[in-house]
């Protein structure tokens, strides 16, 4: 029975510095799986405590399917208990004085559910979680991801409208978070409830959600499926944080879709961007997305520039490169084992239009490219 | 020729651990034993036999003065722990306003000398004549207080040791994660079937450890059922063991019997605490540090926060006004609430009459000689063994650490029993000097002693001191050049603090002073036992002032560091 979930113009300020969450807007579809991603102190747990009931909010809405949790305005703010969601702790947050069967059936015996009923759902999530033959254990002869699980399985027992997971991997060592976040992802949609994940690991995010949401300093700066996170951006943040590392000043030309740099060259844009000519501007380019050629080959293509290899490391199964073009120094990064170039080759970049974006050159939007 | 020095070394240390600690045990196994009187027998006359001790356990007596304790001191643990709880629960875990006031007052019981606290509360609360219920009858009610009962006793037991359980569960608190809540209140769990089902059991071995240690030292204190449960005719051990050294002739050899069994019981529960302190706790620790998850109380804060100011009117203000009305008025009669405030009736007549009494200059003199030697004396040796267990590889440091440390399972009062039996047959001996006081306070405090030493010796980094090894220093030369100005703060507060502990002390001294040896706990106890009131009111102030100056002293000393919890376990 899982719900939707409907943020509104939500805030937290807290007694001191800026508002933890600013104004933050979004929806979830019933069974959606969304992340929330941002750099540490963006927000991201505050927003989950916050639709937890365990922070109360400053202003804005928190509604779960048709009922209202949160409207600080209107008087409204519904206790944790009764708001029937799941929560994963980034500690677990296990108890360690009970069995992991012990743990799990908790909730269920604040729910007045009969003894049998409570074996038959536990022995089921214990299933989904695969800890079956643990369910007489006490919690603490279990390992970080047994914990974790259990974590999960006393999160989903009662069937909760939403489930609310933050950091749930981050305390697990690396070998272990790769396999159990894509566990995570078939045991949600295995539930088949809604569920609201925060992380600040971007690989997590792209393999879990269905959609991401990206938070900078309390505002939500975005969201949408991956797929767009990383071929749309819709603003510099966004792609600085997804890992874009070119940015190129210049002003809009007047032909549509044309850049004009300050070395004189004209770049070509895919998507024409909004704004007037004169405008100043910032192009940003994935390094993955930079084509580099030998000089002189053959073949007319648009956005092509004469370059000059500066240096190139070899990362086994990739080469970085850094190339002076343009008036630019410009990351490109190429697959294969095999390096091309060699520092202070002449060759050619090709700077594709469609995966170049444009972004007004404000002082707000300004963020300083790493 | 470095093995030998350190050789030697440790045989003295072991040698003078003996001398203070093992000799006087195994004199109170003896005495316990024999049915001979040192005093009268001789030293070294003994008529081994376990038959004493066996009767000692077949008396009625024994056995009616074991079972109060149990009941006394049970009901009182009981008290501290629904007391010690809620308030750690209070500070660290609701929005209560004031919590650094409520986080003071829940300590400062323990910095009350519990013979002072229980005067105080025979003064107010003693039933024909006690301040609160000339109150009560002024405004009408019949109902009365009665301190001098086993239920005042409890009480008065449970408001001044609470500070014991609260010193436990607030830091176990502060150590476990609130998720560990929220995820019941996810659950669907109310706040009060959290606390029960998940918060108090957590903290489960935080409660124990508490109690134990509060039942051991409710169990060694003389000062509280002296002065309220002997005018109710309810003996205790520790108030039975006394009564028998004052018989004539002196039952030396059943007190000795009676103070083992007391030993026995109160060095179970210690290794027993022990036990629960070492064993596995089940506080998580999570990656990131924990915000503190606080509980909103809403309009409950302020009745939360007027428990605290309850709580500290209890312990703290109503005794001290008590104490000064009693010490500055002329009769302690009081007719009516405004004669209360008639300052006509008020004079400095009972201090005056305090100081007239050469004895009572006698006591505070012979109280801080004795203060001085212990602090200097066992400041050093304490230092001496904590330096040697911690810092050396000396042989025989296990058996150091393991002499230093047998004092903590025996109370005040069977240390003085104990030295009572090492001493006083022996002829030109100790017996009678302020020595012999020294001494035992030294011995008793030493587990404190060297435990408040050894945080602040761990404290100097071992490379500090290696770096000076590596300069070519010697191990003496190290010492003093770089460990003692480190540590000197350190050793300062530690002897400050002895310093205090001893002048407080009642338990030991009452068997080992003399007319010219009397000091000042003792004097008091006379003072009330004789029925003056106004002149005991008037000394309690006396030294309530001199404690509270002497704590002040020695707060500004370790700079904030206060050490309650050793000045706790005293009693
Ligand atoms: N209880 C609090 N009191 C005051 N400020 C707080 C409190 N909780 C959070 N903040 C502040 O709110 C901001 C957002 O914190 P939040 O914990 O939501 O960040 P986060 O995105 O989860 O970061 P991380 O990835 O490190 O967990 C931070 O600047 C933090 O300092
Ligand atoms: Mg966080």
């Amino acid at each position: 029975m899982s719900a939707e979930l409907i943020v509104s113009n939500l805030r937290k300020q807290f007694s001191v510095g800026r508002p933890a969450v600013d104004d933050v807007s979004f929806r979830i579809a019933a069974g959606e799986i969304v992340v929330l991603l941002g750099p540490s102190g963006c927000g991201k747990t505050t927003t989950l405590r916050c639709i937890a009931g365990l922070e109360q909010a400053t202003s804005g809405s928190i509604s779960i399917g048709p009922d209202l949790m949160s409207a600080p305005e209107r008087g409204v703010q519904v206790p944790s208990r009764l708001r029937n969601i799941g929560m994963v702790f980034q500690s677990y947050a296990v108890w360690p004085h009970m069995t992991v069967k012990q743990n799990v059936a908790y909730p269920l015996r604040q729910r007045k559910v009969t003894r049998a009923e409570i074996d038959r759902r536990c022995a089921e999530v214990l299933e989904l979680v695969g800890l079956a033959e643990y369910a007489a254990r006490p919690v603490t002869q279990l390992s970080g991801g047994q914990m974790q699980r259990v974590a999960l399985a006393r999160a989903l027992v009662y069937e909760p409208r939403l489930l609310l997971l933050d950091e749930p991997l981050s305390n697990l060592d690396a070998k272990l978070r790769l396999r159990l976040r894509d566990e995570l992802r078939r045991i949600i949609k295995a539930a088949g409830v809604t569920a609201l994940y925060v992380t600040h690991d971007q690989d997590e995010a792209v393999v879990l959600g269905d959609r991401i949401g990206v938070m900078q300093e309390g505002k939500l700066m975005q969201m949408s499926a991956p797929v767009d996170l990383y071929n749309r951006p819709e603003n510099l943040f966004v792609a600085n944080f997804t890992g874009v590392a070119n940015f190129l000043k210049g002003e809009l030309a007047s032909a549509p879709g044309a850049v004009r740099l300050p070395t004189g060259d004209v770049l070509r844009i895919g998507a024409p961007p909004p704004g007037r000519a004169g405008d100043s501007v910032v192009v940003a380019v994935r390094p993955e997305n930079i084509v580099l050629r030998p000089d002189g080959e053959a073949g007319e293509v648009a956005n092509s520039f004469p370059a000059r290899v500066i240096e190139g490391h070899f990362h086994g199964t990739q080469t970085t490169y850094a190339v002076e073009t343009l008036g630019h120094r410009l990351e490109v990064i190429e697959l294969g084992t095999v390096p091309r170039f060699n520092a202070n080759d002449s060759i050619r970049v090709v700077i594709p239009p469609d995966l170049s974006w444009v972004f007004p050159q404000d002082a707000k939007s300004a963020v300083t490219p790493s | 020729m470095r093995a030998l020095a350190g050789w030697l070394w440790s045989a003295a240390l072991l040698l003078i651990l003996s001398f203070l600690v093992l000799y006087p045990v195994a004199m109170l196994l003896l005495g316990a034993l024999t049915n001979t009187n040192p005093v009268v027998d001789g030293f070294g006359v003994y008529d081994i036999s376990l038959k004493n001790f066996i009767a000692v356990l077949g008396n009625p007596n024994v056995l009616l003065a074991l079972a109060n304790s149990l009941i006394v001191c049970g009901g009182g643990t009981l008290l501290a722990v629904a007391i010690g709880l809620t308030f750690s629960w209070v500070v660290v875990r609701t929005d209560t306003p004031c919590k650094r006031f409520i986080a003071a007052a829940s300590l400062i019981p323990l910095f009350v000398p519990p013979l002072v606290a229980a005067v105080a509360w025979s003064i107010l609360a003693s039933p024909k004549t006690g301040l609160l219920n000339t109150l009560l009858a002024s405004i009408g009610i019949t109902w009365r207080f009665n301190a001098y009962s086993m239920f005042g006793l409890i009480v008065i037991f449970g408001i001044y040791y609470a500070p014991y359980v609260y010193m436990f569960t607030a830091s176990a608190l502060r150590n476990m994660d609130p998720a560990l809540e929220e995820a019941a209140e996810i659950s669907g769990a109310t706040p009060i079937k959290t606390l029960f089902t998940v918060t108090f059991p957590l903290i489960a071995p935080a409660i124990i450890s508490g109690m134990l240690l509060s039942f051991v030292v409710m169990l060694g204190i003389y000062g509280i059922p002296a002065v309220l449960g002997t005018p109710a005719d309810i003996p205790v051990l520790t108030t039975y063991i006394f009564k028998l050294t004052n018989w004539s002739p002196p039952l030396y050899s059943t007190a000795a019997s009676v103070a083992i069994i007391l030993m026995i019981v109160t060095g179970f529960l210690v290794f027993l605490q022990q036990r629960v302190v070492s064993g596995r706790s089940y506080i998580t620790v999570a990656g990131k540090a924990f915000r503190p998850g606080v509980m909103r109380l809403g309009p409950w804060r302020w009745f939360t926060l007027a428990l605290a100011v309850v709580y500290l009117v209890v312990v703290v203000v109503l005794p001290t006004l008590a104490l000064i009305v009693a010490g500055f008025r002329k009769f302690l009669f009081i007719r009516s609430i405004a004669s209360l405030f008639d300052m006509k009736q008020y004079s400095l007549i009972h201090f005056e009459r305090l100081f007239d009494n050469p004895l009572a200059l006698r006591s505070i003199v012979n109280t801080m000689e004795v203060g001085c030697i212990t602090a200097v004396v066992g400041g050093i040796f304490a230092f001496a063994i904590g330096y040697t267990v911690n810092r050396t590889k000396a042989r025989g440091r296990r058996g150091i650490d393991i002499i230093s440390t047998i004092p903590v399972a025996i109370p005040g009062l069977v240390v003085g029993v104990a030295y009572l039996w090492a001493w006083i047959g022996l002829p030109g001996g100790l017996y009678g000097t302020i020595w012999i006081l020294a001494l035992a306070f030294i011995a008793r405090f030493m587990p404190d002693t060297i435990k408040a030493l050894s945080t602040s010796m761990l404290q100097i980094h071992r490379e500090l001191e290696e770096a000076a090894w590596i300069c070519g220093k010697s191990l003496l030369g190290t010492i003093r050049t770089i460990v003692l100005p480190l540590a000197r703060p350190g050793v300062i507060a530690a002897m400050t603090l002895l310093f205090i502990l001893a002048i407080r002390e009642l338990g030991s001294s009452l068997f080992l002073y003399t007319s010219n040896t009397m000091v000042m706990a003792v004097l008091l106890l006379d003072y009330y036992e004789g029925g003056n009131v106004g002149i005991t009111a008037a000394f309690s102030l006396v030294q309530t002032v001199l404690l509270a100056v002497l704590i002040g002293i020695a707060h500004l000393l370790s700079r904030g560091r206060t050490d309650s919890s050793s000045v706790g376990r005293a009693g």
